[in-house]
């Protein structure tokens, strides 16, 4: 397969980029001097010489659909966008010829839009078409416009496709096709008119797109758009449809020339920009940290509008982040504070609470002591309350009993990290990830957990050659998608891992310089894998052995590796070993610190890092420097004016075991589902009914706030400001979209109103304050500063104090005394065994279009239209043995609970495997059969090591997943638009080809 | 012991306790734009003399309506003509050089006067006299100018052209190379 470009830069190899020659070309009879590697259209660009364009976007690349950008070099009429520049060229782009050829072009694109832009919802300044038009002062149609068979489609809920309005430059089937990779959309360059279809032709609604929204996002006009926006945007959009075509045909009859009309238009398009906003926020959905403008008319949010300089993700979303905010408008939102009173809580004004809150803090304080407190952060909240929170514990209250909910994620990977390279994150960034040449998946459902950055794989796999191994129990996208699936049996991913790096080492396949320089304790390690040989490999995992010679091989065949893993590695009791041999497998291959290498933890919440980061951990200060290390506290102590307590805390898990011990009697809960999320909850919901006093902060009465004696309303992250750090370690500012909802406030006015109402006197105007604090106390982003994350600016730390980030890791050599990485020894832990009765082992995760227990998702029409519950997956191996179809309704139970639930049949399971997405609050909770055992070094829960029971309550119900959701879709892929297919058609020739003809025939 | 409980009582404002929160904010807003407010009574009361309230009242309180009969009327072939004419019209004016324009109306204006001094005359002017006549500097500066705005009447205007109706002849393009 060729290499393809990607934005601007190709990929090669080991990612150094080739150093490009200087060359000499002639523009206009100009000489100039420049670099290769570039194509006609980007020098054009960048020299600030106009050549207008239309199917370009610079994260696409050329498209070459449009041929308005046709110029002339070397005497040859060509498409600007697609030709490389070569040294010795001579560019005109004023010729009479190249203006004719381009206006034949820009013709053609007229034919296919009607052009109303004045009562357009797209005419927001940025369209395409209508920035053409005026550019080259056009002020005639030569072919009209004429409309096309299909009517417009609006099956699906978040956007719409007009045929009328489509130009048909493609960049919709380039960014559906190769940049989300779902394959969906195409053009028919066959029929008369082409049009773009999804599948095999099937309404939108029906076929197999994942909303992420891609389209709507590239689309250079209004064929393919939001439909938050229609009638919305505009002054006049808004008007009655039966008026509105009159309207539309007034305004072409009276136009005596584009010109006038497109005045008009841009004034009312400036006008729009009275009351619509734009605000750049960071998505709260994944890890991954998407970035983009969300334009909202008062609370009403029209769309969400993803930037090119957006630095995880680009032009990029996936549904949740495009479409998933109608909870910030809910009804069920909380705008006051509710108090306990009897078997119902009552609305109450903040003093009220507030006072409440203050009396029994001081009273469990003094009769108690300060580590009968407890408090649990938010990974969705920002660094700052991250921060705040830990002050209140430690400083505040005096105790270190205070986590976070990475707990339940991936505390594991972050030891296994510190163990082995010393930093708890991401090696690199994403672009490494994208980059590499191979990327081993472990245990990470990544195209539905992580959807933007699963495209970049996605996208280097099916067009540069990288190679993609997956190692799960569940065949899912990304596992279709690789050149080796490996499915071991549960809980045995250590095992292969390790004997896969003793085979590499037996071969003499090491990186052994690697090793001697920059990596201590080899020969223990070596003797470590004594017993990790392929054949005991293959017989405690189930994997065949040639496959395991296969991984190995394909591992020490690639000049860069990245592993990317998620839950299905650290929700055992073994994860942070797992964590550890996956970490020590790289270091033997020399995979670190370099381009397109690393460990990438797939962080789950949007700001699990940074809840982290920020010391909202039992035994570490922000930065994750050592609460028990006297120097820390000492720096702290100071800042602050008070003391510290120096013992380590409890974490989550401790915490609800302490409640039930009676040590711990009152707990601090914010932005955090743990009465739903934490494993059996049954035991969990106990411990909250033995609490003496239960502080919950949240934007909805969750499961978890249903027990509290206070709840205090906040807001989400359209109504802050403040920071998140994604899964690359990247500092990203949010900015306040719209004002809290009713009475509910950003959790650090809370926290601090808390504090100061307990004699703290903090003074913080604005999260920047908070954030100034904690870089001077935390070497780790000593250089963060709001001023360096203005807008799209992010940081990766280590941030030095000048402001020097830290893209990819250990470049330098790793975090230890000597500068040396270490190998670290693991053995395997057997997975919890149950009874021979519990047979059915139920995995459990995300779905893409769910959050969680999906108080927030849920909240979306569109999202509840086409996943409207949860559903348990079974293979069609176990519904033939036991009689089971679509919609039958079982009941699973394992030791420690049951869970009633309507099953799927799909191949995406085998056997006795079954899969429980977690997108329930009710009768269907995963976490109602999870067990409390936990990995033995982090205590996070062994979510993953489930068995369980089935029977049937009901044989015949509804089939839970509806036939417009994605998965049911047909996908159709191929390699971009193929413009190739327009160009073959009998009525096409190039425009450069008749301009030379008609000169010919004239001249 | 301290039982999952969903239920909310919502804090009810009165009736009373509404309408005094309402009136607060209508107070402090008035008390925070009171030039512009104090303005515009001004400006209402003035419409309200002339009975532009009213009829506004009328256009807004059925505004599909009215809208959707405006948009009917303007789009009849008459009126989209005129409108159209109109910035036709208005496009030209604009092209005019009103600099080149003022010497020629200054001899426009010359002449008109001149022709007035004489306004029925029984003078009759052969073949020969016009002949003579171009030997007087004023006539032959008269016909010179004459002649030399024929020659600018006659230029090729269609690449200005605003008005859309039939493509120019020089544009025509066939529909077989240019359909997708």
């Amino acid at each position: 397969m060729s290499f393809r470009r990607f934005g601007h830069k190709t990929i090669k190899g080991k990612g150094e980029e080739l150093l490009a020659d200087t060359i000499t070309v002639n523009i206009n009879g100009v000489d100039m001097k420049t670099t290769g590697n570039q194509t006609v259209l980007q020098l054009l660009s960048d020299s600030s010489i106009e050549v207008p364009n239309v199917c370009y976007h610079p994260s696409l690349g050329p498209i070459e659909t449009c041929d308005t950008c046709i110029v002339r070099v070397n005497d040859e009429l060509v498409r600007s966008c697609s030709t490389e520049l070569k040294d010795g060229d001579v560019i005109d782009t004023v010729a009479k010829e190249v203006k004719d050829a381009q206006v034949i072009g820009m013709d053609r694109i007229l034919y296919n839009h009607e052009l109303y832009c004045t009562v357009c919802d797209y005419n927001n300044g940025s369209c395409e078409v209508h920035n053409t038009v005026k550019e080259m002062k056009i002020n005639h149609q030569s072919i009209p416009f004429e409309q096309k068979p299909d009517p417009v489609d609006n099956s699906h809920p978040f956007y719409r496709y007009d045929p009328d309005q489509c130009i048909l430059c493609g960049r919709c089937v380039e960014a559906c096709q190769d940049v989300q990779v779902t394959e969906t959309l195409t053009i028919d360059w066959e029929r008369k008119r082409p049009r773009v279809i999804w599948d095999n032709d099937v309404p939108i609604n029906e076929s197999s797109c994942v909303s992420c929204g891609h389209c709507s996002t590239v689309c250079p006009c209004n064929a393919m758009m939001e439909k938050g926006m229609e009638g919305e945007a505009g002054y006049m959009t808004g008007i009655n449809k039966e008026t509105l075509r009159p309207m539309i045909e007034i305004t072409k009859n009276v136009e005596t020339g584009y010109g006038s009309i497109l005045a008009i238009s841009d004034m009312e398009s400036a006008m729009r920009d009275e009351r619509i906003k734009k605000t750049k926020t960071v998505c709260t959905y994944c890890g991954v940290g998407c970035s983009f403008d969300v334009w909202t008319k008062g609370r009403e949010i029209l769309k969400v509008d993803p930037q090119v300089e957006a630095p995880a993700n680009g032009i990029s979303t996936c549904v949740k982040g495009k479409f998933g905010w109608d909870f910030v408008n809910s009804e069920e939102r909380l705008t006051k504070p509710l108090i306990r009173e009897g078997d119902a809580f009552r609305e109450a004004e903040w003093d009220e609470a507030l006072d409440l809150i203050t009396r029994k803090f001081n009273e469990i304080k003094e009769k108690n002591g300060p580590d009968a407190f407890s408090f649990i952060s938010s990974s969705k909240c920002t660094n700052e309350e991250s921060y705040l929170m830990q002050k209140l514990a430690r400083g505040v209250i005096g105790t270190n009993n205070l986590d976070n909910c990475s707990r339940y994620c991936q505390t594991p990977a972050t030891m296994g990290l510190f163990r082995t390279v010393g930093h708890g994150g991401d090696a690199g960034s994403i672009k490494d990830i994208e980059m590499s040449e191979l990327v081993i998946v472990v245990g990470s459902n990544t195209s539905e957990s992580h959807p933007v950055l699963s495209t970049r794989v996605k996208r280097s796999h099916k067009l540069n050659g990288q190679k993609l191994i997956v190692a799960d129990l569940r065949k899912h996208e990304m596992a279709e998608r690789s050149d080796l699936f490996i499915q071991p049996r549960p809980g045995t991913d250590i095992v292969w891992l390790s004997a896969v790096t003793r085979y590499i080492i037996d071969q003499g396949w090491a990186d052994e310089g690697f090793i001697k320089n920059k990596v201590n304790k080899y020969e223990e390690y070596k003797e470590s894998l004594e017993q990790y040989t392929m054949d005991y490999a293959a017989e405690i995992t189930g994997i065949a052995k040639e496959d395991l010679i296969k991984t190995a091989e394909m591992i020490h065949e690639a000049n860069s590796v990245v592993t990317l893993w998620a839950m299905g590695v650290t929700q055992h009791l073994g994860g942070s070993d797992t964590s550890t041999a996956i970490s020590n497998l790289l270091l033997a291959t020399g995979n670190y610190g370099r381009p397109g290498t690393g460990a990438y933890p797939l962080r789950g919440h949007n700001n699990v890092q940074g809840a982290s980061d920020f010391g909202s951990m039992p035994d570490r200060m922000p930065g994750y420097e050592k609460i028990t290390d006297e120097k820390v506290r000492k720096k702290y102590e100071k800042a602050w004016g008070v003391p510290l307590p120096e013992h380590p805390g409890l974490n989550n898990h401790e915490m609800v075991a302490g409640i039930h011990e009676g040590t711990v009697k009152a707990m601090y809960l914010k932005g955090e589902e743990m009465g739903i999320v934490d494993s059996n909850i049954n035991y969990v919901h106990e411990a909250y009914e033995k609490l003496d006093f239960f502080v919950v902060q949240d934007i909805f009465l969750s499961r978890t706030a249903e027990f509290a004696d206070v709840v205090l309303p906040a807001s989400p992250s359209l109504e802050k400001d403040g920071t998140f750090t994604n899964t690359e370690r990247r500092f990203q500012r949010l900015y306040k979209v719209m004002e809290p909802l009713g009475d509910s406030k950003p959790d650090w006015q809370i926290i601090m109103a808390i504090a100061n109402r307990l004699g703290a006197g903090w003074a913080y105007e604005h999260p920047g304050e908070i954030m100034e604090e904690a870089a001077q106390l935390t070497e780790l982003f000593a250089g963060v500063n709001y001023e360096r994350l203005e807008g799209y600016k992010s940081l990766q730390w280590p941030v030095a104090e000048d402001g020097t980030d830290t893209p990819l890791l250990f470049t330098d050599g790793f975090p230890f005394p000597d500068g040396k990485a270490q190998f670290w020894p693991v053995k395997w832990t057997e997975p919890v065994q149950y009874e021979e009765e519990y047979d059915i082992h139920v995995n459990n995760g995300r779905l893409l279009e769910h959050f969680h227990e999906g108080n927030m998702t849920y909240k979306s029409e569109g999202i509840s239209e086409k996943t409207p519950r949860t559903f348990l997956e079974i293979s069609p191996e176990l519904a033939a043995e036991r009689g089971i179809k679509d919609g039958t309704l079982v009941r699973l139970s394992s030791p420690y609970g049951n869970v009633k639930v309507q099953c799927l049949i799909t191949d995406r399971v085998s056997g006795k495997e079954v899969y429980l997405p977690m997108n329930d609050s009710g009768d269907a909770a995963i976490n109602l059969l999870t067990s409390s055992y936990s990995d033995k070094d982090t205590d996070t829960p062994a979510y993953k090591e489930t068995k369980a029971k089935m029977e049937i309550l009901k044989g015949e119900g509804i089939n839970p997943l509806p036939k417009i959701n994605h998965r049911y879709g047909n996908p159709q892929p191929q390699i971009g638009v193929q413009v190739q297919k327009k160009w073959d058609r009998d009525d096409y020739i190039f425009p450069g080809d008749l301009v030379k003809k008609e000169r010919k025939q004239h001249g | 012991m301290a039982k999952a409980i969903k239920k909310i009582h919502k804090l009810e404002l009165t009736e009373e306790e509404k309408k005094k929160k309402d009136l607060e904010e209508v107070e402090d807003a008035l008390v925070k734009n009171k030039e512009a407010i104090l303005e515009s009574l001004e400006v209402i009361n003035h419409m309200h003399e002339r009975g532009i309230t009213s009829l506004l009242n009328g256009m807004f309180g059925q505004g599909d309506k009215v809208l959707d009969i405006m948009v009917k009327a303007a789009d009849k072939p008459e009126n989209t003509n005129t409108i159209k004419n109109l910035l036709l019209m208005l496009g030209t004016l604009g092209m005019i050089n009103v600099k080149q324009l003022e010497p020629i109306l200054l001899k426009v204006d010359a002449g008109i006067a001149n022709m007035s001094k004489e306004p029925d005359t029984d003078e009759k002017t052969g073949y020969f006299d016009l002949v003579r006549s171009l030997k007087d500097p004023e006539i032959n500066r008269a016909i010179t100018l004459i002649l030399s705005f024929l020659k600018g009447m006659g230029q090729e205007t269609t690449p200005m052209q605003k008005n859309t109706d039939g493509p120019p002849p020089n544009q025509t393009q066939r529909k077989d190379d240019s359909l997708p």
